[in-house]
């Protein structure tokens, strides 16, 4: 049910799609003129259009193979929902999104921490002490290669303590 | 610039001590990437990126080779050591690796292992070097129209991808070379698909999408598993014998090693078919010719000789369409020519006639790292029943923070990280739909090149189709790329009305 209902939520974006996103801005009077120049939306449109067929047919596909099956009805998938909600693939989807967001102001070192810490608890590792002083070494030594060796600019973070003490290791390397 | 000097040119590149010292990194860190189970040879090239970003254009492809072609090797030590393939292309090394290690042979399967996969990777390098050049000159006679049929080309394999889902994978195709749509349109600079994002206005950075489909999604997977690292019993506690094959063994092989590197190297110059594909072919090949079929799959070093051989053989086959035409001949080559690309260099047939030691310095690397990756891979091999401990709640944190380094560093732009985040949870959707994130990322790296070329071929044209494709080179690439296409879909139809016909 998942998947017919991917392709569905896919079929309807593209249509929408199709009709209102696929040029953003007018084209240049030369170039709609030229009769021998392809418009700017002729390329997009044509994969759209190539997409929406297919995904009908994929649909009629999924449709046709499932049918009958007792799994296979809206009741059936939204008693897996909570399911999703309680796994760990959701929960990691979760703290990558927050760290996707903590990254800038919190900065690479406190980010990285975290990171590797809250991500070793929910991958099994019940060693707190021993996860929280592996998680802060391999911070510092990835600070390090790629900071330090690399020159690669990691964020320092926008809280002032935070930035102080990263400019603090970069003195340091 | 004649052969020599071009030879020159690229040792003398690889030998700056700098350099070298970069490439034995890359080695270390391919074979370390390549044998952890979970890291493709794709996510190492991908997770390898994030060092090239401070580097010029010459030594980035050279480190990035270097980590390709060890990564390929260092799948098959945790193949014959665990059972379990470190990248997919080693899946048919475990067949006799793993039972040749339980009869107390590992060193000599390891011994074979590491040497074939030097043979098949020098010789596909030696092929990439002979074959580069004439493959260039001839595509510098190509139109818009020609171009545009060899990027097409790049695609039709699309539907070779995965045969048990050909339509999903041609949507994943299309859904690739729409993404490549969204942003600025490269002729005429107008704005399309970006419903209103400033930071779509460049584009979707390819770097953050591979990273996030091949390395986030992979660990999100693991994540959901109970048993992360299950090596079969027989062999652990980090004992590993070390007894190597002799001069006589290595010798028996000749013929195994040079049908496989032939076999390989070619698989690997077929855009889209990769290692993976070389490795299973060439082991099935070589139980079909054997006199003795029956004793494959019992642990004899022909099965471990014919995967190790052609998986090497093909790195140096996809670097061909790379460096001669500018199209990947895999995901590898694609994450490859995504960072030339980043560095502004334009790819394409006169890559090579205006900057030679590309090639050059890629045939140094891969020969360097194909010799030195078997001595490191015995050091690493000998360590790595330990690091193999590692417990996956340390690798598989680890594995995303490199993740996140490298789509960060690209740009320095915490949108790209989001990108990568949203890419590698659309990965798992992907999976679960049995959509193919192969096929998405060749639409996305070939997407803008194939509008591109139509665009201009449909203008010097005058907007005639017939004009463009009824030419001598187009035409028969199209015939070739609709052939292409149309087979895999056609055949399950031709197969069942077959059966029908042997049932009645």
């Amino acid at each position: 049910m998942f998947e017919l209902i991917i392709n569905a939520a896919l079929f309807i974006f593209l249509g929408i799609t199709f009709f209102t996103h696929v040029l953003e801005a007018p084209v240049p009077i030369k170039v709609q003129k030229n009769p021998y120049a392809l418009q700017p939306d002729m390329w997009p449109k044509a994969i759209i259009i190539l997409l929406l067929v297919c995904i009908a047919v994929n649909i009629y596909k999924i449709i046709k193979k499932n049918k009958g099956k007792e799994n296979f009805t809206l009741k059936a998938f939204f008693a897996t929902v909570p399911g999703f909600f309680k796994s760990k693939m959701f929960l990691g989807m979760l703290i990558l999104v927050v760290v996707s967001f903590i990254l800038e102001p919190l900065g690479f070192m406190v980010t990285c921490i975290l990171l590797l810490f809250f991500y070793g608890l929910l991958l099994g590792e019940r060693k707190i002490l021993r996860l929280a002083l592996c998680s802060v070494a391999i911070a510092l030594v990835l600070y390090i290669v790629f900071s330090g060796l690399l020159s690669v600019s990691l964020p320092r973070g926008t809280v002032p303590f935070l930035r102080s003490f990263a400019l603090f290791l970069e003195s340091l390397i | 610039m004649s052969t020599w000097e071009l030879l020159a040119s690229g040792f003398s590149v690889v030998f700056q001590p700098t350099m070298f010292l970069m490439v034995v990194l890359a080695i270390v860190l391919g074979t370390i990437f390549g044998a952890l189970p979970g890291v493709s040879a794709t996510m190492a090239v991908a997770l390898g990126l994030t060092f090239t970003y401070t580097m010029e254009p010459i030594p980035a492809i050279v480190f990035l080779v270097a980590i390709y072609c060890s990564s390929i090797t260092g799948g098959s030590i945790t193949a014959i050591l665990f059972k379990i393939p470190g990248v997919p292309s080693s899946a048919p090394t475990t067949f006799d690796g793993y039972p040749m290690a339980q009869k107390g042979q590992a060193g000599k399967a390891l011994g074979v292992a590491l040497f074939c996969s030097a043979v098949g990777g020098l010789f596909s390098a030696l092929c990439m070097f002979l074959l580069s050049r004439p493959l260039t000159n001839a595509a510098l006679a190509f139109g818009p129209s020609d171009l545009f049929a060899v990027t097409f080309m790049g695609l039709s394999i699309l539907t070779c991808l995965d045969s048990d889902h050909v339509l999903t994978t041609i949507i994943s195709g299309l859904l690739g070379l729409l993404l490549a749509c969204i942003g600025q349109d490269k002729m005429y600079a107008v704005q399309r698909l970006t419903f209103g994002s400033r930071q779509l206005l460049a584009g979707v950075e390819m770097i953050p999408v591979l990273i996030g489909l091949f390395a986030v999604t992979e660990v999100l997977k693991q994540t959901n598993k109970k048993d992360f690292l299950n090596p079969e019993d027989g062999i652990g506690g980090g004992k590993v014998n070390t007894k190597m094959p002799n001069l006589k063994e290595m010798w028996s092989l000749k013929w195994v090693m040079l049908r496989c590197s032939i076999v390989g190297t070619i698989v690997g110059i077929l855009p889209g078919a990769g290692a993976t594909i070389a490795s299973f072919l060439c082991y099935t090949m070589e139980n079909k010719i054997s006199r003795h079929p029956e004793r494959f799959g019992t642990g004899i070093i022909e099965g471990v000789a014919a995967s190790e051989t052609a998986n090497n053989a093909a790195t140096g086959g996809a670097m061909v369409p790379l460096l001669s035409l500018g199209i990947p001949g895999g995901n590898a080559a694609a994450v490859m020519m995504s960072a030339l690309v980043l560095k502004g260099v334009q790819l394409g047939p006169l890559l090579l006639v205006n900057q030679p030691t590309y090639l050059s310095a890629t045939f140094a690397s891969m020969i360097v790292a194909n010799i030195l990756m078997v001595i490191v891979a015995i050091g690493i091999a000998k360590i790595f029943a330990q690091i193999l401990s590692v417990p996956y709640a340390y690798l598989g944190p680890i594995i995303l923070m490199l993740a996140l380094i490298g789509s960060y560093a690209n740009q320095l732009s915490m949108a790209d990280v989001q990108i990568m985040v949203i890419a590698g949870v659309v990965g798992l959707i992907v999976k679960a739909c049995h959509f193919n994130s192969a096929a998405m990322v060749l639409g996305l790296v070939l997407g803008s090149m194939c509008e591109a070329n139509f665009s201009r071929a449909y203008t010097m044209c005058r907007g005639s189709f017939a004009t463009m494709f009824f030419r001598p080179i187009a035409g028969p690439i199209m015939i070739f790329c609709i052939i292409m296409l149309v087979t895999p879909i056609l055949m399950p139809a031709i197969r069942k009305r077959k059966a029908a016909k042997k049932a009645a």
